[in-house]
This record gives structure tokens, sequence and C-alpha cells, in this order.
């Protein structure tokens, strides 16, 4: 499966990141492949919170997409910038 | 014989102005090179520097500065100065002349084009002594890094830095590049004489020198004293540029040289000026913040120049102040994290009493920047030094060739600005980079990044060896390391004991 550049701006993290994403890929697969580049490395874990992905906008209000959406679904492309936070359980 | 007052000569002594008969005058001067907003030529011939030297005095007391910055090196040279030098200074040196010395290169080769195409006759006597003035810098700062090579191939770099894709070169190389390399006279006077050397550095040059005399390297100090005095005088070559574009209609040009060159400029200096000040140099010795330095010679004093001239305070102003607090924090981390790509040995410089002061310095700062350090503090003190190692990269601004950070933690604030143009998506990290942009397209369109070239197939396959070789680690030396050996986090074990 061929992979492709997206933009992760993940909640807290200082950096905007490139990493791999795969077309088939949920957006809970995303989220821990932008997690495995953040959390542990600049960002501290949040325990019991669940990661979801977002469009980046410049209010930072775009809804998530659902959970099990894939990656093709979203619509998601090349460097495009999406973001990647964290939510309580009961909202996921 | 009694001497002749200067006011009595020195009009007629600089005045090289002749009337071409052999080729009409704009083939002589052509717009694209020498003046490209059709000011006549009376108005040039108006142009009057505000410091005035001759060529034999010029030459006599360069010959003196010279023979002092040689001098208190060679004699310095038997000292021990640099035996157990503490490798936050250490790095301060090899950033400042890995990203320095071969650019006064390219600053004579700038001076040069004024001193050929300027239209004004005092602008291309002024600027042959710039133009001079200038190779002495590189001069000096070849040499004196050289005799430190058999210490510590890092200072290799002031030679080499210039021939590599390194990403901290492309960065300095594409906005010098755009400023300094690619303007007409006018325009390069404006954007490099008055938004760099006189609102940048000067601030540089001062700070960093006294910063090395509190660490003891007087040799450093001396020169970079040196250097200053001639930036001081040559610095001065933009303000009568400024004055005559004002005068005939030519402020809106003006004011977007000076808005341009001053942001390009600035978002380099951070870098090279701002994580020295408040990361590399030990605590003991540092002096002032960057913070404050900023706000004293830019926010104060700069802005004040740019009224006094006639223009107006860059729109971006608000967001230089912020980007005061938060820049050179993101890329302190950034280059931290990603040490293996440059050629110092950048000290992480975060331990209990450093946080305290940057806390004082910057309030909000562990808030923000200290969760970012809080989890890489936690892994070394917990073993998990490869967890300080990013396996990816960050984005790069297709503007100043930067990683694109802002604040993390509770204050999250990193964000990606994008563009698209004919078809391609351009990323940047502020609105004034992503503006900068917008204001030629086509001068910047065809850039690629460190990262476009890591997808375009230029650096094939985009591995971590492939890529760091590409940059030149491995090739003119190894890359960094911690500067300190992870030294600065004994503060926390000291604190865990207790």
């Amino acid at each position: 499966m061929s992979t492709f550049p997206i933009l992760s701006r993940f909640q807290y993290d200082c950096h905007v990141k490139v990493v791999e994403a795969e077309a088939a890929q949920t957006m809970d697969m995303l989220a821990e492949a932008c997690a495995y580049h953040s959390i542990g490395l600049h960002v501290a874990d949040q325990p019991g919170k669940i990661l979801r992905v977002r469009p980046t906008t410049d209010a930072d209000d775009a809804e998530p997409w659902p959970r099990d959406m894939t990656v093709a679904e979203a619509g998601i492309k090349y460097f495009d910038s999406i973001d990647i936070y964290f939510t309580d359980q009961s909202k996921a | 014989m009694p001497l002749l007052e200067r006011s009595d000569w020195y009009d007629i002594a600089r005045d090289t102005n002749w009337t071409p008969d052999f080729v009409p005058r704009e083939e002589l001067f052509p717009s694209e090179l020498s003046d490209p907003y059709d000011i006549p030529q009376a108005e040039w011939e108006t142009f009057d520097e505000p410091y005035k030297v001759s060529y034999r005095e010029y030459v006599k007391v360069q010959r003196e500065k010279d023979s002092s910055a040689y001098s208190v090196k060679a004699a310095l040279s038997r000292s021990k100065f640099h035996d157990g030098l503490d490798e936050g200074w250490a790095s301060v040196l090899k950033l400042h002349y890995g990203a320095v010395a071969l650019t006064e290169y390219q600053a004579s080769q700038f001076q040069a084009r004024m001193v050929r195409f300027g239209p004004s006759p005092s602008m291309r006597n002024m600027a042959t002594y710039g133009m001079l003035d200038e190779l002495r810098h590189a001069q000096l700062q070849l040499y004196f890094p050289h005799e430190l090579l058999p210490r510590d191939r890092h200072y290799d770099w002031a030679h080499e830095a210039a021939h590599t894709n390194n990403w901290a070169i492309l960065g300095g190389r594409h906005a010098m590049d755009d400023v300094m390399m690619c303007r007409d006279a006018i325009t390069g006077a404006i954007m490099v004489s008055f938004a760099f050397e006189t609102g940048l550095t000067n601030l540089q040059m001062v700070g960093l020198s006294t910063d090395a005399t509190n660490m003891g390297d007087f040799t450093f100090a001396n020169m970079i004293t040196s250097i200053q005095s001639d930036e001081a005088r040559h610095a001065q070559l933009g303000s009568p540029a400024i004055e005559i574009m004002i005068k005939n209609g030519r402020k809106a040009e003006a004011q977007q040289a000076v808005d341009v060159a001053f942001w390009r400029m600035w978002r380099l200096f951070a870098i090279t000026v701002g994580i020295p000040m408040d990361y590399y140099i030990p605590l003991e010795q540092r002096h002032l913040s960057f913070k404050e330095f900023m706000h004293e010679w830019i926010i104060r004093q700069y802005d004040r120049q740019v009224r006094e001239l006639g223009l107006e305070t860059p729109w971006y102003w608000d967001l230089l102040k912020d980007d005061i607090e938060n820049h050179h924090h993101c890329q302190q981390g950034g280059i931290w994290s990603w040490r293996p790509t440059v050629w110092w040995n950048p000290p992480g410089a975060v331990g209990p009493r450093e946080r305290e002061w940057l806390e004082e310095k910057y309030p909000g700062w562990n808030d923000s920047f200290g969760t970012y350090w809080d989890v890489i503090t936690d892994n070394l003190l917990n073993d998990r030094e490869e967890k300080t190692h990013p396996e990816c990269i960050p984005i790069i601004c297709n503007m100043c060739q930067i990683p694109i950070s802002n604040r993390p933690g509770k204050l999250w604030k990193a964000r990606v600005y994008q563009h698209e143009h004919e078809g391609r998506r351009y990323n940047f990290c502020t609105e004034p980079c992503r503006w900068i942009f917008t204001t030629d397209p086509e001068r910047y369109k065809k850039h690629e990044s460190i990262v476009d070239r890591m997808y375009s197939g230029e650096i094939n396959p985009p591995t971590l060896d492939n890529v760091l070789t590409y940059m030149g680690i491995g090739v003119v030396s190894e890359g960094g390391h911690d500067g300190h050996d992870y030294r600065w986090i004994d503060g926390f074990r000291a604190q865990a004991a207790e």
C-alpha cells in the first residue's frame, strides 16, 4: 500500500510534523500513527483520553471525522494539514 | 601647508559622475540592476551619506583595526581559553562562523553591485568602502576559526557550510539570495543596509561582543567589535535611498522592501542570536535576555528610526512582538531534538535553574515550552535517550526554510499557513512569510524546501542516512549531540533525591 505525506498538527506539540498516511487507514489508525511521533517525544500522554482527527481550520472548530472513516473516504490528500486532538471518552 | 576643511573638498572628491559619450546612460545603468523606480538622475545627485570618509582615511583606520584584531588573536592563541571550553559557547562560535563567514563574501558582492550600478556617485563611493569592509569580515571569520580545526572538525563549517545543502544553510541562502544577491542597487540598499544592517546586525554584534567578553573570549569580542565598527558606517547607505524614494513618490515600494527584508532577516536572526543568548551561554554569563535586547534595540530604537525616515511601523509589528516570545524557544527545541542535522553540539540547557531564569524573563514559559522539555527530561531521567530522537521530520516553511513551529502546551499555537499557487501548495510558518510569497510569487515559486526535495526525488531514497549526507552531515563533519552530555538534567536528579 503506497503512503503519502500529511501534516500532523498534534495538539500541544510545538512542531507540525510530516507523517506518512495510507488511503485505507481509519482515523483511529491515522491518529495512532501521528501519536507515535508526538506522544512520549514532545507531548505528554493523557491516559484515558481518546484521540480524534479533524481538518485544520482557522478557528479550530471543525467536526472530527468518524473514527472508522478511512483516509480515502475523508478525502485527505498530499500535504493536507490535519488536527489530532485529545477528547474525553464520553465525547468520543 | 594648512589643510583644507573637509567640506571644501569632499563633494568634489567623491563626485565621480560623468556624462557618458559612447553608450546611453540607460545602458550604463540598466534599471533592473540600478534603479527600477525611474527616479530622475538629478534626485540621486542629492544622495548625501551621513558618514563621510576619504579613501586615505579609510585605509589608515582599517589597517589599525586589522592590526588590533590579528594582534589580539596572536597573543591569545597561546592561552588555554579553548582547553575545556564550555560547549555552549563553542556552539555559539560554530553556529556563528558557519552561518556568517561566507555570507560576508556575498555581502561584498552585493556592495560591489552598488559600487557599479548605484545611480548616485556618493552612493558608489561609500559602497566601495562597504565592499572592502565585507571582504575583510569574510577573511577574519574564515581565518579565526581555522586554527580551531585541529580541536574540532565542526569549525570547518566556516569554510564549507555555504557549499552544502544543510537545512539551516538553505534558510540562510534563500534569504540572502533574495535580499542581497538578486536585487537592484537601490532595493538592495534599503533591504540590506537599512532593514538588515541598521535593524539587526547592530544588535547581533553588540550583543555577541558583550557575551564574548563575559565568557572571557577576548579574541572573538575584539573581532566582532572590529566588524561592527564597519557595519555601523556602511549601514548608513540605506537611509538616504529611502528618503529619496519617499520624496519621489515611492514610499509604498520602500516600505515593502523594508517590511520584506526585516521579516526575512528576523526569522534567521532569532536562531543565530536568540538561541545563543537564552540557551547556549551559561546562566552565570548571561547579561540580558534576547527579549530585553529586542525590545530595546528593535521595538524601540529601530521602529523609531523607521518612522523618523517617514515610513510606517511594519504591518506585522504585533506578530513580531509575539514571535520574540516564541520563535527562538521553538527552534531551540527543534534544533536540539534534531541535533544530528546541525554542525554544532546544542546544549539542552534547561535544568531547574535555567528554567527559573526563562520563566522570569518569559512569563508562561513553563506552561508552554516547559511541557515540551518535561517529556524530554522524563525520558532522559528514565534512560530512554532513544525517545529524544524523533523518527519523522517537521514540515519546513517555503519562505524562511525553518521548521514550522509555534507554542506547545496549554498555549498551543502550532499551525501551518498554506497557500496555493499555479497548482502547487506552499507551506508557511507565519502570516508574514506567506505575505512575502504573495508580494512576488514569480521570484519564489520554484524553490524547493528540504522536505520538498525528499518527496520530489532529489534526495533518493529519502532515508535518514541519505538525507544527512545530502545536508553535509558525515561529509564535512559529524552532526551534533547534546553539548553537555545531558548534564543539565542532573539538577532534576538532585531534586528527585531530595
